[in-house]
């Protein structure tokens, strides 16, 4: 079974984080994914740096030009998490936009997943026609889970089509905005979170967007299968050790 | 107002006629009028209808000649009775009972065939039944006590035509006949041609759509041939399947083409005039039309589009407007068309460009709009847009983003292309004015984004008409310092459009350069990725240098001080030979005046 679908099954609200493949320093990324795994963490998200990251706040467009700076690329990515899987056992996933990965080849990108031991793709800008029509196939023969968002503002209907669609979880954006962090959710959200726990979907749901600290985290978590950190995560790696990170951590759960 | 061109006799005769696609063409079947109608029928155009004329024929005959010509609408002239014309709707035609009138004539009798027929016919009571070539006092229209579309007819020539626009009366169609003749029967193809054009002019009438396949169209799902489409995240899906959803209904309404014209001609300023380059045709030996959108209201074609969009934010309820600039001039139709219309404007722009650009930041704050820095990646055009489309993640409820160019996802390329091609339109009708012709030999654009391009290539995209786009050359080609996206760019995705665009091997979105602020952008809309691939246009590229001397060559030639952006058009006049009868059209995108600082820098003035 697919690492992501096993840690589904598991019996707790899982903490997913997020951070910027080469930032801070170019090598960073396996260091921090180790570092990440020892502290406790179910998933992690590998975000592969774009010049235009339409969806993302200022922590993660700077994080991403400071990766690019420092050299950053989705060949290089790849190279660093050739061997991963030899010390990393929690479900990895990459999150990037569409342009890199056309650029590289979805089919090769997809093939160089499967061999580093990537479980699944978050890919903001790829629309869902354009993913069943062409890239479906692709993702299903490397057994490549592919991660769609929804957002409040989703239609109950297209809510249900993505369900369809989806074989691993749902990335259930938390509010209308773009990343970064806010210190609590209002009512609205609230109920939002409750209501997409009411459909009933076929695949649980992960909240992200928002999500800083442990108040955030457990109502984020409190009707859904659990929560992504993104933002939060790369700004205190700006400003701290990695060794820390268990701390970063343990203050969250 | 519809045009109906009667009397058709002889085939080849009515091909030509055809081809100037009028909405209907009538065959008269009455063997004592000199047009009686018994040959075959040529092929003509399917947006053509044909109507049957007869003057108390039987049932029978009328049926016969119904299936003989596949006749769309049937024309009663005699003493049909209402009955005879609901007996006649049976045979799915549409019918129109012509009343012949004069000064006694009584509206009373037309009541009995409301339920029966689908038009009424009002012509000159005169000797014959009809095509007495007189016209009668149409004021007595006036008095029309029904809701019935009604054709006009009798005498009715060029003069005739601006009578009706003063008078006007609610006239459904109207319907020519001797007045277009060079012998009974015979309809004089020029002639026609010019009064349609001049018909158009008046604003009686659309430009005519050709009903042929439109291969650089865009395809339901927003691509043209291999580009478009909307990649975008999530968070955009709900506004942008709003927009597309909407906007042909919205802008094919007759209130909001009112509207929408209406600002056009009064606010905007349009039709902007065609002008002929007598000098700069001297100069070159060929026949040059500068196309005057620098003579627009604030300076260049981007209000033509925001006035467009404006209307359409309005009739999705949005209040808040964000719009993202380069060089500022979309900021400051933006802002202008926002307080014209009371809104709240934000506009991002790159922290550099707010920089080069001080005059037309302090437009859009004299205006009324907020301008928003845009201080990520490289802090230009392109990163306001990203800004642009960020703020529209945030705000989904209340905001609506007026894109400045043909790019963004669909159905943006398609909607800024159909606002613009007012541009393409009036073009046409000005030419036809000028040289007795639809169609330029050539039109030749600039090309950042591809607004003003698409609008002056819309309506001659499936048309024998060459097309050249020129993009910013920059500093060479090869310099490392361009925006030559069709030669440097490869396909991928930007701002939500699969489109050629300039990226790094591993699909980074590089910064362009030119000196012209308004053709720095990495991409290009997909419609012109299509162009180029398909060869359809032919992409040039200019230098700085070169279309700074184009600049300053129209200045001293013509009086005319361009854009920097409009001055790469002109530079192609330097680069390539035109024929001594060519008809080559030349986009004047934007006027000098918010260049003057570059100018007076290059040239040391």
């Amino acid at each position: 079974m697919n690492r992501i679908n096993s840690k589904l099954q598991e019996e707790k609200k899982l903490l997913s984080i997020y951070f910027t493949a080469g930032f801070p320093n170019l090598n960073d990324t396996v260091s921090v994914i180790q570092e990440l795994e020892k502290s406790g963490v179910d998933m992690i998200e590998i975000g592969l740096p774009f010049s235009d990251p339409l969806a993302d706040g200022p922590t993660i467009q700077e994080s991403s030009t400071q990766a690019l700076a420092n050299g950053m690329t989705t060949k290089l990515l790849f190279e660093q998490l050739k061997n991963i899987r030899k010390t990393v056992k929690i479900p990895l996933l990459i999150m990037g936009y569409f342009n890199p990965i056309l650029q590289f080849g979805v089919e090769k990108f997809c093939k160089k997943c499967i061999e580093s031991g990537i479980d699944g793709l978050i890919i903001p800008d790829l629309p869902l026609s354009v993913f069943e029509q062409e890239f479906k196939s692709v993702f299903d023969r490397h057994n490549l889970k592919n991660i769609f968002l929804i957002t409040p503002q989703t239609s109950e209907e297209r809510i249900r089509k993505i369900d369809d669609l989806s074989y691993s979880f749902i990335y259930m954006v938390s509010s209308s905005s773009t990343t970064g962090s806010q210190n609590s959710f209002g009512t609205t959200q609230q109920n939002y979170f409750e209501n997409i726990a009411k459909m009933n979907l076929k695949n649980p749901q992960i909240v992200g967007f928002g999500i800083s600290n442990k108040e955030t985290f457990s109502e984020a978590t409190k009707h859904q299968k659990g929560a992504i950190i993104g933002s939060s995560f790369v700004n205190f790696l700006k400003n701290n050790k990695i060794e820390e990170v268990e701390n970063y951590v343990k203050q969250l759960v | 107002m519809k045009l109906k061109i009667c009397g058709m006799k002889y085939p080849e005769n009515i091909q030509e006629t055809a081809k100037l696609l009028p909405d209907y063409l009538g065959f008269i079947f009455y063997e004592k009028s000199p047009r009686f109608f018994n040959g075959e029928l040529p092929e003509i155009p399917k947006s053509v209808q044909k109507v049957g004329v007869f003057v108390g024929a039987s049932l029978y005959e009328i049926r016969n000649k119904i299936r003989k010509y596949d006749l769309e609408l049937v024309q009663l002239h005699g003493n049909e009775t209402p009955e005879f014309c609901a007996l006649l709707k049976h045979h799915n035609v549409e019918i129109i009972k012509v009343f012949l009138v004069d000064e006694n004539f009584d509206f009373e009798v037309i009541r009995p065939y409301e339920t029966v027929c689908d038009y009424f016919l009002f012509d000159t009571k005169g000797q014959n039944p009809g095509g007495n070539g007189t016209a009668f006092n149409w004021e007595i229209l006036k008095n029309y006590p029904s809701q019935k579309p009604f054709f006009l007819s009798g005498g009715i020539g060029l003069e005739e035509i601006k009578m009706i626009k003063q008078l006007n009366l609610p006239i459904y169609a109207i319907d020519v006949n001797s007045k277009f003749e060079t012998a009974p029967g015979l309809k004089n193809i020029k002639l026609l041609k010019t009064t349609i054009a001049a018909i158009v002019q008046m604003s009686l009438r659309p430009v005519l759509k050709k009903n042929k396949t439109m291969k650089y169209n865009i395809t339901e799902n927003g691509f043209y041939g291999n580009f478009g489409g909307a990649f975008i995240p999530e968070m955009l899906y709900p506004n942008v399947e709003e927009l597309r959803q909407n906007y042909l209904n919205y802008t094919n309404e007759p209130g909001f083409q009112a509207e929408f014209q209406q600002l056009l001609k009064d606010y905007v300023g349009r039709p902007t005039p065609l002008y002929f380059a007598e000098h700069l045709s001297a100069k070159y030996n060929t026949k040059i039309y500068l196309k005057r959108e620098d003579l627009c209201h604030t300076g260049a074609h981007k209000i033509n589009n925001t006035i467009g969009q404006i209307l359409m934010a309005k009739r999705l309820g949005k209040t808040r407007i964000i719009a993202e600039t380069g060089a500022g001039q979309h900021g400051v139709a933006t802002a202008t068309v926002c307080a014209l219309m009371g809104l709240e404007c934000i506009v991002y722009m790159g922290e550099i460009d707010i920089k080069r650009q001080a005059p037309n930041v302090a437009r859009m704050k004299m205006l009324g709009a907020e301008v928003r820095s845009a201080t990520s990646g490289s802090k230009t055009l392109k990163d306001a847009t990203n800004e642009a489309i960020r703020d529209w993640i945030n705000n989904p409820i209340d905001t609506y983003y007026i894109i400045g160019s043909v790019v963004g996802p669909h159905p943006y390329p398609d909607m800024v292309a159909r606002f613009q091609s007012v541009i393409s339109a009036e073009i046409k009708q000005q030419l036809m004015e000028k040289e007795a012709r639809e169609n330029p030999d050539y039109v030749i654009a600039c090309v950042g984004g591809g607004s003003n391009a698409a609008g002056a290539f819309y309506h001659f995209l499936n048309e024998k008409v060459k097309l050249i786009a020129v993009e910013a050359a920059g500093k060479g080609i090869d310099s490392g310092e361009s925006a030559a996206t069709s030669v440097l760019g490869k396909i991928g995705i930007i701002h939500g459009s699969k489109t050629l665009l300039m990226q790094s091997e591993d699909g980074q979105i590089t910064e362009p350069y030119s000196i012209s602020a308004g053709l720095d952008y990495p991409g290009i809309g997909p419609l012109h990725a299509h162009l180029f691939e398909s060869k359809r246009a032919e992409f040039m590229a200019v230098t700085d240098d070169e279309a700074m001397q184009a600049g300053l060559n129209l200045c001293k030639t013509e009086g005319i001080i361009p854009a920097i952006e409009s001055s790469h058009a002109l530079a192609v006049l330097d680069q390539k030979k035109f024929d001594k009868n060519d008809v080559v059209v030349i986009n004047l995108s934007g006027r000098g005046d918010k260049d003057l600082n570059t100018y007076i820098d290059y040239f040391g003035l």
